[in-house]
């Protein structure tokens, strides 16, 4: 009997790995939620998080306003609607990290990737020939705190897109 | 069966649990470990006034709240008056060095889960602080009552 468990836990495994690896959508966004003297005094955020389509499941890091979204298979969820969810709970996006597979970065010869009818231009270098996950911070307005957004635009002058602040465009930085 | 059972009194538990714990409710059976390493039920304090206050070390307003909570402790005691503080904190390590800090004497229980907490689904917790003032009945009087109105319970 422990042994056929066992074995099952063992297959159910084999199939959760095997099932992260082969879809290559966003797999997990990190955000860090300002606003409130407390923003994690609320359960608000994290309610609104997880009663979004597509999203999976929500962690919370209580000591430091950190919300860790990771999303069901093939769940075409874009920041946007996060960033929404959390703006509906009555707070603000402080940073906003997206983590994908390497692979939806090597098509962007021009710096630019389109994800579901979004776009995703990238500010700095692509990637040098890491495999597996990459971290992408968004630097657009809303995802970043108002005051590091003034600063931005003056640092991204040069990107063209950067200042018209379409919702469907993000603006992005290879961090790891 | 057993699982059967277990499951449908899971699945009861969840949806009974989604509104706020409403006034007229009982002192729930709930068992948490303290900060002395003890385990305590809540339905034990029954017999007493009782302040069940939620609280977490990362939640500013509610360090706040206890540093008013513990004279009115120290003053009570001696009245049949109990205060519970029921810590959301992930992180023991944490929960005990605000609870030195704040030198909080009364009861301290900790719920390490944050909101997802059993204790704090079952109340019905969605921000912090968050407290519940039971009569010596065991019913549910008030929901975050001022400190006058724990003052008035406990002389009633």
């Amino acid at each position: 009997m422990k042994n056929t468990n066992l074995k099952f836990i063992l297959i159910a495994c084999l199939v959760l790995i095997a099932s992260v690896k082969s879809y290559s959508q966003i797999s997990k966004v990190e955000i860090i939620a300002t606003g409130l003297t407390c923003s994690m005094c609320s359960n608000a955020i994290n309610k609104q998080l997880k009663a979004t389509v597509g999203v999976d499941s929500v962690s919370t890091d209580l000591n430091t306003n950190t919300f860790l979204v990771y999303f069901k298979k093939d769940s075409k969820v874009m920041p946007r609607v996060l960033k929404e969810g959390v703006e509906k709970a009555g707070f603000f996006i402080g940073s906003f990290v997206i983590t994908m597979p390497v692979e939806n970065l090597k098509a962007a010869s021009d710096k630019t990737i389109s994800l579901n009818g979004s776009t995703f231009i990238l500010l700095n270098e692509g990637p040098n020939g890491s495999t597996g996950e990459t971290k992408l911070k968004i630097y657009d307005k809303g995802y970043v705190t108002q005051k590091e957004y003034k600063k931005l635009l003056k640092m991204f002058s040069k990107v063209a897109s950067y200042p018209l602040e379409n919702e469907d465009d993000y603006h992005i930085k290879i961090i790891i | 069966m057993k699982k059967i059972i277990l499951l449908f009194s899971l699945i009861l538990s969840f949806s009974a649990a989604h509104s706020q714990m409403k006034v007229g409710a009982n002192l729930p059976d709930v068992q948490l470990n303290s900060n002395q390493d003890t385990i305590v039920n809540l339905a034990s304090l029954k017999g007493k006034t009782v302040l069940i206050d939620f609280w977490a070390s990362w939640c500013a307003p509610c360090r706040l709240a206890n540093r008013k909570l513990a004279p009115l402790y120290n003053q009570y005691k001696g009245e049949n008056f109990e205060i519970v503080g029921i810590a959301l904190d992930t992180d023991q390590m944490k929960w005990r060095n605000a609870i030195q800090k704040d030198r909080l004497t009364y009861l301290q229980l900790i719920d390490p889960k944050g909101f997802d907490a059993k204790s704090a689904v079952l109340f019905g917790v969605e921000e912090l602080p968050n407290s519940y003032l039971f009569d010596t009945s065991g019913t549910l009087v008030a929901i975050n009552p001022t400190v006058e109105e724990i003052i008035m319970q406990i002389k009633k």
